[in-house]
Formats: structure tokens, C-alpha cells, sequence
């Protein structure tokens, strides 16, 4: 009889009712350091596109032509927010959370290259991906029709009887050649590398 | 009528009952929607309800890219569900298809070809904070002064 009176007047405690009945977690606020859809700070975009090429997301990102300048935007939907685009741009340009702080601090950034390969097998030396690339074009005018070219520095060439890569470094990752390759022998891989440099103690 | 329907509006902004449907994903989503539930989120303070069946829901959560074998059963899902209802995408998946929408995958976005989509929750995948105030602030839109409206 104790106990059940006990446990009456427990109950009924108005500080226990209240709590019972109205207790709310509290406000659930995002946290600064929330890795959102990446953001623009005031630098100036350069164009250099190493946003969209290390996007994992199809569509997650665009840098579009806007009158004199170039502006990246982020599209919501496609965007998996991984951040991936804050840390390749070198110019600072993008943001989100504290990656930036991150890696400035860490001294960390990402490498990347393109990497051409052809298929020899595939490959029927039509010289398609040669006449194609913009690049070529800029290096050697004469650059003949057939993708041979007398220009040492053109980034690949037909030589020999097969396509002959010889400046891999001066791709832009344009994938023209790839498109344009009527076998699909020639293929731009974008290779991507962490880098850390020391940091002073 | 009127003190009807304000009954009405007072328990259904209290009880909004969540069904969700996993359309071809990698399950993140439907994870996030299962921390709303734990304590941190607790979903159940705001009077909403997951349980996963689509008869008695008010809220359908579709999760997922849309497969194939999905196209009709997704459709088959929504006609279950009673009057009224509504449908909010959670995920990136249901808007663009996420990062399964390459060449070579047997996917078919976006879920609002299939079904009609009230609201879309972006991410990959998004908080649950995010999914809570989709819910929260789509649901009044559908069925406050359902009955009314209606007529
Ligand atoms: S955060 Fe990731 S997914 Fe989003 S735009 Fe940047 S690279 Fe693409
Ligand atoms: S990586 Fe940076 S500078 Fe380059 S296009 Fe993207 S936003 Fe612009
Ligand atoms: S990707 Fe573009 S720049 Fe690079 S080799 Fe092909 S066409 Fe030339
Ligand atoms: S376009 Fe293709 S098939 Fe033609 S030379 Fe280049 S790699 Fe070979």
C-alpha cells in the first residue's frame, strides 16, 4: 500500500509530468563544421576546370562562362558533398566546412595528371585522336591530316605506324581524342595523387 | 465542419505516419532515416511515426535510384497508401540518380516519372536534421484542411 502510494505521489510531481510530456531534445543545430555543398569564397575562379574533372558525381558541378569570369556552380541532387572539388582547386576558390583550414594546416593537397593510353590492338592508326586534340593543333599548325607531325612537341603523334605519346603532361584532360577515336583505343585516365608537404614543428 | 476539420488538422500535425521504400541504393539513406528514430533525432517527439507499412501511411520516403524490377512495384506501393498522402525523395539517388547514373547501370531516374513527388531532401545522403524538417514542413502543406479543400 506504501509503495503504490509512493509511486502515486512520484508520478505525480509536476517537475516528472512536465518533463514526461514535453521533454524536447534539444534545438539540433548544424554544426560549423558541417561538410555542406561546397560554397564560393572571393577568389577568382581561373577556369582550370580541376573541380569538375575530380567530381565523383555525375553533374555534381559545372564551371559556367558568366559575362567576363568563370563561375563553379554546385548542383544539389547530384552533389554527394565528398568535398573532393574544395581540395583540388588551387586557387581557393571553393569551400566547405573546414576542409580549407584543414588542409592548409596539414600542408596537404592533390597531384593530379592526365595519362593517355592506346590500345595498340584497338588502335587503326587513322591519326583521328592526333588531328583532334586541341593542343596538337596549337603546338604544330602543320600538324598533317593523317597525325603525323615533324613538331617534337606536340603530345602525341603518328609514328611509325602507331600513335606515339610524347608530351603526356601538356593534356588538358579535354577528352576530344577519346571521343573522337572511332575504335575507343585511346583513353584519358585523370590520375590523382595526395601530396604533404612537411610542416615546421 | 470547420470544428471538425481543426480536430482533424490538430491530430494529424501529431501523428504523421512514415513508410519508406528502398528503391535501388546503396542504403546510406535509409540509414540516416533510421538515426532520426534513435534518441538523438527522436523523430517520435514531432508526433511522427516510422513503421513500414504503406496502408496505413500519410508519408511514403522513397529512397533510391529506381530499378527496373522497381518501375511497378514502386507505383503498386503508392496506390496503397490512403488519401492523403504524399511522397518526399530522400537522397540525391530519387532526383539525378546520384553516382549509380553512368553508362552501363540499370537505373531509371527520377522517381517523379513514376510517382508524384511532393518534396526532395538533397544529399548523399542528407542529415537527419534535413530529412525531420522535410517532414515537418511538408506534411501541414498536404493535410492541413485536407477535407476541405476537396470539396
Ligand atoms: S563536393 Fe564532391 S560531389 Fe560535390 S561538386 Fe564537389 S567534387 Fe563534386
Ligand atoms: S578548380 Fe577552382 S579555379 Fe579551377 S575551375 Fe574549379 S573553381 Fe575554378
Ligand atoms: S584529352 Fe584533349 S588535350 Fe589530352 S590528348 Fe586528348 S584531345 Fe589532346
Ligand atoms: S583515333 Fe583511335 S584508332 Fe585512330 S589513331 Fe587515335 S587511338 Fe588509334
Amino acid at each position: 500500500m506504501r509503495s503504490i502510494v509512493y509511486y502515486i505521489r512520484e508520478f505525480l510531481r509536476p517537475e516528472w509530468l512536465k518533463k514526461f510530456f514535453f521533454a524536447k531534445t534539444a534545438p539540433l543545430v548544424t554544426p560549423s563544421y558541417f561538410k555542406d555543398y561546397p560554397t564560393l569564397t572571393d577568389k577568382e575562379c581561373t577556369g582550370c576546370f580541376s573541380c569538375m574533372m575530380i567530381c565523383p558525381a555525375p553533374g555534381g558541378i559545372e564551371v559556367l562562362r558568366r559575362k567576363d569570369q568563370w563561375v563553379p556552380e554546385i548542383y544539389p541532387g547530384h552533389c554527394i558533398r565528398c568535398g573532393l572539388c574544395v581540395e583540388a582547386c588551387t586557387e581557393g576558390v571553393l569551400t566547405s566546412g573546414r576542409i580549407l583550414d584543414v588542409t592548409r594546416r596539414d600542408g596537404t593537397a592533390l597531384r593530379s595528371w592526365y595519362h593517355l593510353e592506346v590500345d595498340d590492338a584497338l588502335c587503326m592508326r587513322c591519326g583521328n585522336c592526333c588531328v583532334s586534340c586541341p593542343i596538337n593543333k596549337q603546338e604544330d599548325p602543320q600538324l598533317g591530316s593523317t597525325g603525323t607531325s615533324s613538331s617534337d612537341e606536340v603530345i602525341m603523334r603518328i609514328e611509325g605506324g602507331r600513335v606515339r605519346i610524347l608530351h603526356e603532361e601538356k593534356c588538358t584532360g579535354c577528352k576530344t581524342c577519346e571521343t573522337h577515336c572511332p575504335n575507343g583505343a585511346i583513353r584519358v585516365a585523370r590520375m590523382v595523387e595526395g601530396a604533404h608537404e612537411e610542416v615546421e614543428a | 465542419m470547420s470544428i471538425l476539420q481543426d480536430i482533424k488538422n490538430a491530430v494529424r500535425s501529431r501523428s504523421i505516419h512514415v513508410s519508406y521504400v528502398d528503391v535501388g541504393s546503396c542504403n546510406g539513406c535509409d540509414i540516416e532515416v533510421l538515426a532520426c528514430l534513435a534518441p538523438r533525432y527522436d523523430i517520435e517527439q514531432y508526433g511522427i511515426y516510422v513503421h513500414n507499412n504503406p496502408r496505413e501511411a500519410d508519408v511514403l520516403l522513397v529512397i533510391g535510384s529506381v530499378t527496373p524490377q522497381w518501375v511497378d512495384k514502386l507505383r503498386n506501393i503508392w496506390d496503397k497508401i490512403p488519401e492523403p498522402k504524399v511522397a518526399v525523395a530522400i537522397g540525391n539517388c530519387p532526383i539525378s540518380g546520384c553516382v549509380y547514373n553512368r553508362r552501363g547501370s540499370l537505373i531509371n531516374p527520377p522517381v517523379s516519372k513514376y510517382i508524384p513527388i511532393a518534396a526532395q531532401v538533397p544529399g548523399c545522403p542528407p542529415r537527419p536534421t534535413e530529412i525531420l524538417s522535410a517532414i515537418l514542413s511538408v506534411a501541414p502543406l498536404i493535410f492541413k484542411d485536407y477535407e476541405e479543400s476537396k470539396s
